[in-house]
């Protein structure tokens, strides 16, 4: 450990910087990997630019390589908002498979993303899966961000970082199922790591602030982590992360609500704020991912609605 | 004896008036729902707070502090990661208060800059950091700094859930003895953590945090 403390504690920064440079160009021979990842093979890449035009936002920078790809936009309604659906046509992640998305929503811009099936990570001898993510929001930009479950199988040790930078005007919603996983005897909690990160920076003209970090480590080798203060006794965990200027302790309430309705354990609570703009946190403990699924959608629905005028999300995956 | 041996007692003294009685940092949410009830459900409980929350943030941010790393930016980690607000607003409540009781008793130049930093809005004023600032300006090693934070915070939470529960005296000093142990394990467990693991949450704890802001009728603000 050094005294610089932004290499210790931030070892994503560098990466993060890398992938807020505006890159527009479609690049036709596969680029190298950066330093950052030059120790793994890079499995999947996957590139969106989000612009808008005339209310109707769109791709104005599309890249993949490797075993992430992308469906077709669509729009689910008239809210101009895109919709796409990532595909990783392997089908799951396997060991010392890294999956790296660069997603940005320029300013005004509105982008619904979310997968096309669970993610599943199968038994990783020798390194673990990984999926990193960097995020920027703009002025006004939106994204909604609702993947499906997580599956780790036996054996399986996973990393996911997702990197947010966002200005005290933009809006995110991430939502998030993590499943108990299983192996062929049955036994739930059989994998060997799971880490889920989550930061989420606010960036001003004063500069770069961490508004919040979410950070989850299972790993169930090292102990107990069905009962008190951890599971507390359920298999599935779901969290709802979002981040607005409207958020506030009256919508804080409004949600814990919601929640009341669906047989789940569940909390809510404000983050700090930075220049106008507040996280707020929902965390679940359920027995299914189907009860989580529709107490993380009555939240969403209850945003889409006050905050944007849309029905409640429908995604008809196939 | 080492030259810090007395100043430490004091720091870690549950009199020391840092507002601890009025915490129990989401153990007042189990209570309630007669999930703890007696001593051995709240030795279970005891038990994951300082081996998960305790480990993780408190721990691992002194440490970070005594290996150097700057005092802004952990103090910046600890308002994000801390995410009920309940137990981010308790910390900073009982760090202040030391931040002022150590600016009277303990002062040292690394406070001042701490307290600086606080007072100028750059920082908001964690109960780990000024605790580790003290107890390393009066030269006390890391791994005793750790064992005396976690088994002061132990020592709180317990008398408190004696009063709350309530628990006889003997059962608090049976429940003190059986977290030795786990207090023994971090402090040896906290060294050999990275900088991903700071944080790093635990989902009972932490929505058991969450439920207290709505909790009816309660004995202590977190």
């Amino acid at each position: 450990m050094t005294s610089s403390s932004s290499v210790v504690i931030s070892p994503w920064a560098a990466s993060a910087d890398e992938g807020g440079r505006a890159r527009f160009a479609v690049p036709t021979t596969p680029r190298p990997p950066s330093s950052a990842t030059a120790y793994r093979p890079v499995r999947g890449r996957l590139e969106l630019g989000i612009k808008v035009h005339n209310g109707k936002s769109f791709a104005a920078r599309q890249f993949h390589e490797g075993a992430l790809r992308v469906l077709r936009p669509h729009y689910l309604d008239d809210s101009g908002q895109v919709c796409y659906v990532v595909v990783n046509p392997g089908g799951a992640y396997l060991g010392a498979d890294l999956f790296d998305l660069d997603i940005e929503v320029q300013d005004d811009a509105d982008l619904l993303l979310t997968t096309q099936s669970a993610t599943k990570v199968y038994r990783t001898p020798e390194a673990f899966a990984e999926q990193r993510m960097v995020v920027r929001l703009g002025e006004r930009a939106r994204l909604e961000l609702v993947p499906d479950q997580l599956i780790a199988y036996r054996e399986a040790s996973y990393r996911q970082r997702t990197h947010v930078t966002l200005r005290p005007s933009s809006s995110l919603v991430m939502a998030e199922v993590v499943t108990p996983g299983w192996s062929p005897d049955g036994a739930a909690f059989q994998y060997e790591e799971l880490r889920l990160r989550n930061e989420i920076h606010v960036e001003t003209n004063a500069g770069r602030q961490l508004l919040a970090l979410d950070n989850l480590l299972i790993r169930p080798p090292s102990g107990d982590v069905t009962g008190v203060g951890f599971m507390e006794g359920f298999s599935h965990l779901g969290s709802l992360i979002v981040v607005d200027p409207r958020v506030d302790q009256a919508l804080a309430d409004e949600l814990h609500r919601a929640t009341s309705q669906r047989d789940a354990l569940a909390g809510v609570s404000l983050s700090r704020s930075i220049d106008g703009t507040t996280g707020l946190v929902l965390r679940a403990l359920s027995n299914s991912t189907g009860e989580l699924d529709l107490l993380l959608g009555a939240c969403t629905a209850l945003l889409r609605e006050r905050w944007h005028g849309q029905e409640p999300l429908n995604l008809r995956k196939h | 004896m080492s030259g810090y041996q007395l100043a430490l007692q004091q720091l870690t003294d549950s009199a020391l008036p840092t507002g601890a009685f009025a915490h129990s940092l989401g153990f007042e949410t189990y209570v309630d729902a007669s999930v703890i009830a007696d001593e051995a459900s709240f030795g279970v409980w005891l038990s994951a707070f300082v081996s998960q929350q305790l480990t993780y943030s408190d721990g691992l941010a002194i440490r970070f502090l005594y290996e150097g790393v700057d005092i802004g930016e952990l103090d910046a980690l600890l308002s994000a990661s801390l995410l009920p607000r309940q137990v981010r607003e308790a910390s900073v409540k009982m760090g202040l208060r030391l931040l002022e009781i150590g600016g009277e008793v303990f002062p040292s130049a690394e406070l001042g800059l701490y307290r600086d930093v606080v007072t100028t809005g750059r920082a908001a004023g964690h109960q780990p950091l000024a605790f580790a600032v003290v107890a390393r300006s009066l030269g006390v090693p890391l791994h005793e700094a750790l064992a005396a934070y976690l088994f002061a915070t132990a020592t709180s939470l317990t008398q408190n859930a004696v009063r709350a529960i309530p628990l006889g005296q003997n059962a608090g000093q049976r429940l003190l003895r059986q977290a030795a142990a786990d207090v023994a394990a971090a402090v040896e467990r906290i060294p050999h953590l990275t900088p991903d693991d700071f944080g790093a949450l635990s989902p009972g704890l932490e929505i058991s945090q969450m439920r207290h802001e709505r909790q009816r009728a309660r004995m202590f603000m977190s």
